[in-house]
């Protein structure tokens, strides 16, 4: 039921704050994205990152809420297009989790690009697939 | 017999433009108003010969469609030129082909192996020879003498015409790539480069934005959102165009209007009141735009355009240079004489590039008013 509630909650927020899908010619990484990180006990496998750059970081929150998580270390390497991506957040019973995402930018030329790789916690680990919208 | 009729109608004019011979044997790829290599594969050229089964004389790019006998097979093929506007700038017309045609081109060929050949100026009558369109592209301009440039009320130097009998647009630009100013790369007309290997040299990029330079090109410009979406040329990629460019100060107003030949007839506005509005498209202050928000003011007779507030939807540049929404561009026009406006651009963008960067290059005065041009997407 919870679960299901939270996925409903994260469909809800990825309609609201993502907009329409439109070029996005400048850093490849910023923008809104939402898939899944499979098998995620903690946070349910549907994901919504919101990621942006200020010419020298990235920076970003996942799943917007009151629960977000905020993004602490973010790296796009452009040899091979390799995505890193840190964050902190709380499992169920509200103990720190730290999150480490790694992945590779696909289809680097369209809009709807996407990162596909793994995830991993202190609680579990699976793939992680989203897509630019 | 009425196919020859009209062929024959139409050859005198060919016969008496004089320059057949020369176009048999040298003619190149015509300028395209976007990369045509994105397309077309240009070291693998094919001769297609047949006959006309329709002229689609419509933007962005003219097609003419033959049938072309292939063994037992009778296929059709599709002859791609320029958009009409070119083609009709250089003198050609809808009526230069008709149905029932005979033609010859050699051109390259599509890289997806569909039956597409770019034409350029390379389409002839199999017949005679001599080409269907028969105007030389772009007929080089005639060394005029100098002319001080114009001043208008104020003193500055007119950038547009001064009365309608004396309007007239800004074009051919001197170049068509922005690459920083003192480095010495090659490129193509839409800043293709030559060699791969001089991507680092062509401005200060960040790593991120050197490896989207370097996509871009692999990908032979195919991505531009200019040409796919019909995204309008913000930034200095309104000057690369040989659509050119016109200005029309309104000086009771305080504001100069800059109208393009390119981009579906866009156009800027820039604030001579050092106001930079805000909000003039949506309502939206914050709405970022493809053309940024401009504070115009006169520095001698330069005049000094300043803009930011861009949005991240569109090339700057041709050849694909990125840019972020921290771009920050100084724009300078100088008309030094009737017939030169120079342009010199500073590049401030700290999301893309490791500083501050410049380029220019001089625009040249043609009377009349700027060409139409209308892209239509979803149509390649």
């Amino acid at each position: 039921m919870l679960r299901s509630l939270t996925r409903s909650a994260v469909v809800l927020m990825a309609t609201v704050l993502a907009a329409p899908i439109h070029a996005q010619e400048g850093h490849p990484l910023k923008g809104s994205w939402i898939g899944v990180w499979e098998s995620n006990k903690d946070a349910g496998d549907d994901i919504l990152m919101v990621l942006n750059w200020d010419g020298k970081t990235i920076s970003g929150i996942i799943n917007p809420g009151t629960d977000n998580m905020k993004i602490g270390n973010a790296t796009l390497d452009p040899n091979g297009w390799k995505v890193h991506i840190e964050a902190d957040g709380k499992n169920k019973q509200g103990g720190a989790l730290h999150y480490v995402i790694d992945g590779t930018l696909k289809d680097l030329e369209l809009p709807t690009r996407s990162v596909t790789g793994t995830w991993q916690s202190q609680s579990g680990k699976g793939k992680f697939d989203v897509r630019r919208q | 017999m009425t196919h020859n009729q009209t062929r024959n109608q139409r050859n005198w004019w060919a016969v008496g433009c004089g320059v057949a011979a020369a176009l048999f044997l040298g003619s190149t790829v015509a300028w395209a108003h976007h990369e045509i290599a994105g397309k077309f594969d240009l070291s693998k050229t094919v001769d297609v010969a047949g006959i006309v089964t329709h002229v689609d004389w419509r933007n962005p790019h003219v097609h003419v469609f033959v049938n072309v006998k292939t063994g037992k097979e009778l296929l059709n093929w599709a002859i791609e030129l320029e958009s009409p506007t070119i083609l009709e700038m250089d003198g050609w017309n809808s009526n230069n082909l008709r149905p029932g045609d005979a033609i010859a081109v050699k051109g390259p060929r599509a890289r997806d192996g569909s039956r597409q050949v770019w034409g350029g100026d390379e389409v002839r009558f199999t017949e005679t020879g001599l080409p269907v369109f028969p105007a030389k592209l772009h007929p080089s301009r005639a060394a005029a003498a100098s002319r001080p440039a114009p001043r208008g009320p104020d003193g500055h130097p007119a950038l547009g015409g001064l009365t309608p009998a004396g309007q007239g647009y800004w074009t051919d630009p001197s170049k068509t790539a922005l690459v920083e100013d003192g480095v010495d790369v090659k490129t193509d007309e839409w800043g293709l480069l030559t060699s791969l290997t001089d991507a680092g040299k062509v401005a200060p990029m960040q790593p991120w934005a050197l490896g989207v330079y370097r996509h871009r090109q692999e990908r032979m410009l195919r991505d531009d959102p200019m040409y796919l979406n019909c995204k309008p040329p913000g930034g200095p990629r309104q000057y690369q165009s040989r659509l050119g460019v016109e200005f029309v100060e309104d000086r009771a107003r305080q504001r100069i209007f800059v109208l393009m030949g390119s981009g579906n007839h866009n156009y800027r506005i820039v604030y001579m009141d050092q106001s930079r509005k805000t909000g003039l498209v949506t309502g939206d202050d914050d709405n970022p735009l493809y053309f940024g928000r401009s504070s115009g003011k006169w520095e001698g007779d330069t005049l000094v355009v300043d803009t930011i507030g861009f949005n991240e939807d569109f090339w700057f540049t041709n050849g694909g240079l990125p840019h972020t929404s921290q771009l920050h561009l100084v724009e300078r026009f100088t008309r030094s004489d009737f017939d030169t406006l120079r342009y010199q651009v500073q590049v401030d963008d700290p999301g893309a590039y490791t500083r501050n960067w410049s380029a220019s290059w001089t625009m040249k005065w043609n009377g009349g008013s700027v060409p139409f041009y209308f892209c239509q997407n979803n149509r390649p």
